[in-house]
């Protein structure tokens, strides 16, 4: 798993960070009945060996799509996103070293439950799916903290 | 993990005669729910805990002001996430001393259950980076010190004989900041110095 992987990432000031911006962007998303991570189905049901794998799809999922997809008017907001974006880039950058030792291996079980991610993402306008997606970064930051307890700093 | 809803009277409205109706919206589910104990109540809160009790879910809530036969807009909550944003109570404390020590036992604090029949569950087991904060007074210089601690047992040593010294211990979970509620204080006085008790 991704147990060794990450240990250097505080994922709790990336938390912080979305703190103080998630009032204002969660208020942006009027879609309540629509989630895109799924909080339960999905995240949920993810399996210690799957963690890796979801965790370096979920990070591309953000950094590309997500993060470019979203236009921020909101100087404030725009720095917050900004530095939430470059902490998700130093952990692509942690998982590419588990890549590279074959230690994130993709299952089928990991590449379908991003799919239902990204399949959710398709089915709204791209500035609404991008602000839900936003919107719900508490829920994949605390279960990157869940799955990856005793490697934060 | 027990969620209360609470509002404010509308302005202008003193005087008149005003009943609340509340609902409440499980995120990424279909349509609002009605909380039957809360339709046309008077007093200003509405307890949600129950609809509210699995943690990993995301909640709304909105609530409208009803008065003669008019009725108020909605007034909603933001996104309400209790694993995140609950408030969570201090742990138990029990002390024992002897001449200049003092041994701390911490009880994590368990989660709100629906009836007392209902199985504890620790709040140890939802979040295991669970930490106290426990802060020490000493009656006698005056001077209080506080730490963090992981562990369930924790051993102040070097303490002063024959003293008066005060706990109190906040539970904490390291991320977004939450309200903390602080446990009530419990003092000891250390045993007095044998060694000078002998002279």
């Amino acid at each position: 798993g991704l147990r060794r992987c990450l240990l250097s990432m505080d994922i709790h000031h990336i938390e912080e960070s979305f703190q103080e911006i998630k009032k204002t962007i969660q208020a942006k998303d009027t879609f309540q009945n629509v989630t895109i991570l799924s909080t339960l189905e999905t995240l949920k049901s993810i399996k210690p060996l799957d963690v890796c794998c979801v965790t370096k799809n979920l990070l591309a999922f953000y950094v590309d799509k997500v993060f470019k997809d979203h236009q921020e008017l909101n100087p404030k907001i725009l720095r917050k996103i900004s530095s939430i974006a470059n902490s998700f880039l130093y952990m692509q950058k942690a998982l590419q070293q588990c890549q590279e030792q074959k230690q994130c291996h993709c299952r089928e079980e990991a590449t379908n439950a991003t799919r239902i991610i990204h399949d959710n993402y398709s089915q709204l306008e791209v500035q609404s799916a991008a602000i839900k997606s936003l919107g719900e970064l508490d829920v994949f930051l605390a279960w990157i903290d869940k799955n990856h307890q005793g490697t934060s700093a | 993990m027990k969620n209360v809803l609470q509002w404010s009277p509308p302005e202008g409205l003193q005087g008149a005669e005003l009943t609340y109706t509340v609902q409440y919206f499980i995120y990424g589910q279909k349509k609002w729910l009605n909380k039957s104990e809360c339709r046309n109540i008077s007093r200003t809160c509405c307890d949600l805990s129950v609809e509210t009790s699995d943690y990993e879910h995301q909640y709304y809530a909105k609530v409208k002001a009803i008065w003669e036969t008019n009725c108020s807009k909605w007034a909603e909550t933001g996104r309400f996430y209790p694993f995140l944003e609950t408030q969570i109570g201090p742990p138990e404390v029990a002390l024992s001393t002897d001449e200049k020590s003092i041994s701390i036992v911490l009880t994590a604090p368990e989660k709100w259950k629906r009836n007392p029949e209902e199985s504890s569950i620790s709040m140890q087991q939802i979040y295991s980076n669970l930490k106290y904060n426990v802060s020490v007074y000493n009656a006698k210089s005056n001077k209080t010190w506080s730490q963090c601690v992981t562990n369930r047992t924790l051993v102040l040593s070097w303490l002063e004989p024959d003293t008066l010294y005060c706990v109190r211990v906040e539970s904490f979970v390291p991320g977004p900041p939450r309200l903390a509620r602080p446990s009530e204080k419990r003092c000891v006085r250390t045993r007095k110095d044998q060694t000078s008790a002998l002279k």
